[in-house]
């Protein structure tokens, strides 16, 4: 932990202050400049009657689109306080909130849920950044009104049209460490009823980085053969290349009538190796190890805005395949197959929504969706028979083939019966393959304080079913589990102040307190293989708090800045396993009691200086919390990356050069255990954005 | 504590006094194993002995351990290497890498031992002084699910089980390192040992539901290698998982784990109804005898993702003790007194 992490920060405030004096020269004119008024700028303080009550996070359309090497995993764990576990760079990357695990957090792309139904959860380093253009978080119940199964939360994401009139061009091209190349484009058209776009981005990285290898020890020798000493040695990242292609395709069309018709269509093709732990003494060249995803998700949409109704309809596809195979030279140049798993989800999705401003100040909202999941899953790794049994020498691969049923129906009423009060009360229902859940109320409360201050408040039930693999992968699934349960209840302070074109500063503090029972753990079985079963119960608790806000110092100079801070206590309440366990009152495995993130940007016309920070403090690896272990600490650790921005203004186009400086402490760390992050690396990127207007 | 370097611990062990070698599996794709020394006389434990004396981890699942020639041999299985360490200061005197996941050591003479594997149905040959691969042992499986496990030696063969989606025990000639012969004993034989009587006794698993390799009731097996053929077979319940087969010191009595520990005569004609060592609110997750006083040493893993306890019972099942180890103790290691 070095004093430096912090200056920095520090001394762009400082360095805004000394310029804002002697910021009154004229306005540059004709150059792009990154400094924005701020009332476009500002995120509203009062919320819509459907928002009643609600824990929610928008996150800044800047953050989303400041590198086109980050995804949206990299932009989750600097914006906000959740916590993003990621496996290593460009590696399988989970999200979640309110010390609850992965797999309870819902994600929504476009309305349509893209959790994967085999395991729960989502990758969040296979979502680019930059195909996202609306970001936000449901935390803990609020994410009831998207969707049930959120004991953590949800995260939003959406496709938005552009205001285009003609054609639109964005290309972005980067280099950087580790033999890195990213490329985006994004070519759109538009009229007043047609907005059409086009986008496809791609990554190609060695991703061989090096580091000091505090796992391992190499020996040296004298000439007699006898150990003189020992050290750390450099190793490299082994089998971690990525190769990632995404393309989407948007078409919007608006009618004066009030309808507005969507399409989304959303490609993705990757391969990525999947990295060796820092304590595996294979050689990398000799292995394959890599994971593979083809995935297509399709939205269909209308919707339809009168003056008392706004009516939703959505039909959606999603289709996965994806792969893992891990080879070995035979020491021949062939590679023998020792893991061949393949897996195909085919997911078909309906829904519709209705809200009824009934008065000036009730609305009534219901939804119905479902989804139809088809799911296959099998390591083609085929094995023979044993000899004597029927079909002896026929060989067989393992695995399952099934699918299940979805469907979630709402309703609610969310009430303003003065300026101050607003109440919301809903009911979810959810069914899974032919399990009918209990009712699931919610209820929110919004309570106007002042002008700038509110207070929120909600209580819900929520349920989480078990994932397909959890029931039946094979070996293992356990067609017995019980659904997760949990009881939240959260109550928080929102504050918003706005000094038009001067600044704007918005911060909450929430704190909530969950009760979640049937916590399915995965553990091993006495015949080499795992098993899901009800396990934990669970009492996660603490405060979430963010605060943003933007200053304009002067026509020229502008100060942004956004902090997250969040307490999770997430405390194992289950019955003992047996006499001699630990584990019973003590912190989750690998959910940090801490964590926190920032972020600063100082512009200067058409300079702009961002920084981002995040800190974890120590996620334990076992349940029994042991700080004595020598081998098992993933301590708490800090980043510190920044970006510097320059635009410039052509005569008909707009280019900005940018350098992005990650881990600029060059910190060694392990966000997972053994698995090896990179130190100090650089990105360089260069955008053109030809004004065809002009 | 930072991350980075740390300080090698000085131990230096009393030989004269046997001890126990705990191996801690750890979680896979953790990197988490250790190694847990214990002393019967003292009844002092030392954890994590590998890394606190050599400023490193042992890896990832720490499998098994035999001690040949005054060192401790240690196998980790998913990082595909093997530490010699010495036994007093649990230095690593030597390594030898290049494996698939290799699972257990067997030491055919001074420059010459075996290694099984799973992932590769191949058993390496090692050079254990020049730490090096010297060839494989074909076995005939297929690269994709082939897989070997323990050894046992008798006369100038080596019998080994082949466990993972097999149903078989081969038979190494170690003269010419070749397999000569195979002999079907149920589906996926788990462990095997040998008793006082020279013969080779297995215990298969049976598989699981819904395993397209087949699913039938767990065995124990008693092997004449002079025949190669099977003497006698008990069949469990189906509903039974009998496991970590292991014999007595003398080799007179077999014992395993079923719930409770049981524990059987090896010239009996029927499998015992009452544990010795009965499961009360515990988890046996492995199991070992100490070879001279027969006390019989379980270890519990408790919810397989905290330190686990290794519990000391007298050889009539009387609980003597328990002492803390690492996360899955699932192998142990005697070294006797010297």
């Amino acid at each position: 932990m070095r004093p430096a992490k912090f200056i920095l920060p520090v001394l762009m405030a400082m360095l805004a202050a000394t310029h804002s004096a002697g910021a009154q020269n004229e306005w540059w004119n004709n150059d792009p400049s990154y400094v924005t008024p701020i009332e476009e700028a500002a995120v509203v303080a009062r919320r819509p009657l459907g928002e009643i009550g609600q824990q929610k996070t928008e996150l800044d359309s800047a953050a989303l689109k400041l590198t086109v090497s980050q995804s949206m995993a990299d932009v989750l764990t600097f914006n906000s306080s959740i916590f993003v576990k990621q496996y290593g760079r460009g590696s399988l990357s989970t999200v979640s909130f309110r010390g609850t695990a992965a797999s309870h957090t819902q994600v929504t792309w476009n309305g349509m849920k893209i959790n994967s139904p085999m395991l729960g959860m989502t990758d969040f380093s296979m979502i680019p950044s930059f195909f996202t253009d609306k970001a936000s978080l449901l935390h803990g119940s609020s994410s009831l009104a998207v969707a049930g199964g959120g004991l953590g939360g949800a995260v939003l994401l959406a496709t938005a049209p552009e205001q285009a009139r003609g054609w639109q061009l964005d290309a972005v091209l980067g280099a950087g460490s580790f033999s890195t190349w990213d490329g985006f484009i994004k070519l759109g058209w538009g009229n007043s009823r047609w907005q059409l776009a086009t986008r496809a981005a791609g990554t190609l990285s060695k991703n061989d980085f090096t580091y000091r290898n505090y796992k391992k020890k190499e020996y040296t020798y004298d000439a007699a053969g006898i150990p003189t000493g020992s050290y750390y040695p450099i190793d490299t990242n082994r089998c971690g290349s990525i190769r990632d292609v995404h393309l989407m395709q948007e078409a919007y069309y608006k009618t004066d009538a009030g309808d507005r018709l969507s399409l989304n269509a959303w490609w993705t093709s990757s391969v990525r190796g999947v990295p060796l732990l820092s304590v595996d003494y294979r050689q990398g060249s000799s292995y394959t190890n890599l994971q593979s995803e083809n995935t297509l998700r399709l939205v269909c949409g209308w919707n339809h805005t009168g003056q008392k109704w706004l009516l939703d309809a959505k039909a959606g596809w999603l289709h996965t395949s994806q792969g893992y195979d891990f080879a070995r030279d035979k020491g021949n140049g062939t590679m023998a197959k020792m893991i061949e798993s393949r897996s195909l989800i085919n997911t078909f999705h309906a829904a519709a929504q209705a809200k009824w401003f009934a008065a000036d100040h009730l609305m009534v909202e219901a939804q119905l969706a479902a989804y139809q999941h088809f799911v296959k899953s099998q390591d083609r790794n085929a094995i023979s028979r044993a000899a004597g049994d029927a079909g002896g020498g026929r060989k067989i691969a393992i695995g399952y083939e099934e699918g299940r049923f979805e469907s979630s129906a709402y309703i609610s009423a969310k009430w303003s019966p003065s300026r101050r009060l607003g109440i919301s009360a809903a009911i979810r229902e959810e069914l899974y393959g032919e399990s009918l859940s209990p009712i699931i109320p919610v209820l929110n409360l919004d309570w106007l304080l002042t002008n700038d201050l509110t207070l929120k408040a909600s209580v819900s039930r929520n349920f989480r079913y078990p994932s397909l693999n959890d029931l039946y992968f094979l070996p293992g699934g356990n067609p017995d589990l019980l659904p997760e349960s949990g009881i939240s209840y959260d109550a928080g302070l929102s504050y918003y102040k706005i000094r038009p074109d001067r600044w704007v500063i918005k911060a909450s503090a929430s704190w909530f307190d969950s009760y979640i029972d049937n916590w399915i753990v995965w553990i091993p079985t006495f015949k080499g293989y795992w098993t899901p079963r009800n396990v934990l119960q669970v009492h996660a608790y603490g405060i979430e708090s963010r605060a943003e806000g933007k200053y304009k110092l002067s026509r020229d100079w502008m100060l942004e800045g956004s902090g997250n801070f969040a307490w999770t206590p997430s405390i194992n309440h289950g019955d003992p396993a047996d006499w001699a366990d630990e584990a019973i009152g003590k912190q989750l495995v690998y959910v940090p009691r801490f964590s926190a993130s920032a972020t600063g940007a100082l512009a200067y016309r058409s300079w702009r200086l961002s920084y981002k920070w995040c800190w974890y403090s120590e996620r334990y690896t076992t349940s029994d919390n042991d700080m004595a272990t020598r081998i098992g600490r993933v301590l708490p650790y800090f980043m510190n990356d920044i970006v510097l921005e320059k635009k410039f203004g052509l005569r008909r186009t707009s280019l900005s050069l940018k350098l992005a400086v990650n881990n600029i402490f060059n910190e060694e760390y392990e966000s997972v255990l053994n698995r090896p992050m990179p130190g100090r690396n650089y990105e360089v990127f260069i955008e053109i954005t030809p004004d065809f207007s002009k | 504590m930072e991350y980075g370097p740390r300080e090698e611990e000085t131990f230096s062990i009393d030989l004269a006094q046997k001890g126990l070698f705990v191996l801690n599996e750890g979680n896979y794709m953790y990197g988490n194993a250790s190694l847990s020394y214990y002393n019967p006389a003292s009844g002092e434990v030392q954890n994590e002995v590998f890394a606190r004396s050599n400023a490193f981890p042992l890896g990832d699942v720490a499998q098994s351990m035999t001690i040949h020639g005054g060192l401790g041999w240690v196998v980790v299985n998913n990082s595909g290497v093997i530490f010699a360490i010495d036994l007093a200061s649990f230095r690593e005197v030597r390594r030898i890498t290049g494996f698939t996941a290799p699972r257990y050591i067997h030491f055919v003479s001074e420059r010459k031992a075996y290694v099984t594997q799973i992932w590769d149905p191949r058993i390496y040959i090692v050079d254990p002084v020049e730490c090096r691969i010297t060839g494989y042992i074909e076995t005939g499986m297929d690269f994709e699910t082939g897989s070997t496990e323990m050894m046992v030696q008798t006369g100038g063969y080596v019998y080994v089980n082949c466990w993972s989606y097999q149903n078989c025990i081969l038979k190494i000639d170690s003269s010419t390192d070749a397999v000569v012969a195979r002999l079907e004993v149920g589906i996926q034989p788990s462990a095997m040992v040998k008793d006082a009587a020279g013969k080779l006794w297995t215990m298969t698993d049976g598989g699981y539901e819904g395993s397209p390799y087949g699913w039938e009731p767990a065995t124990l097996s008693r092997i004449d290698p002079e025949t190669f053929s099977i003497e006698k077979t008990f069949r469990f319940p189906a509903s039974s998982q009998p496991r970590m087969l292991t014999s007595s010191g003398d080799g007179k009595t077999l014992y395993w784990i079923n719930g409770g520990v049981y524990r059987m005569d090896s010239s009996s004609d029927a499998l015992p109804v009452e544990p010795v060592v009965a499961q009360h609110g515990t988890i046996f997750y492995s199991l070992t005898i100490d070879p001279l006083s027969g006390e019989i040493y379980i270890g519990d893993a408790i919810d397989y993702t905290q330190s686990g306890v290794v519990l000391r019972y007298s050889p009539d099942g009387q609980l003597l003790g328990s002492f803390d180890v690492g996360v899955n103790p699932g192998n142990f290691c005697w070294r006797a007194a010297q």
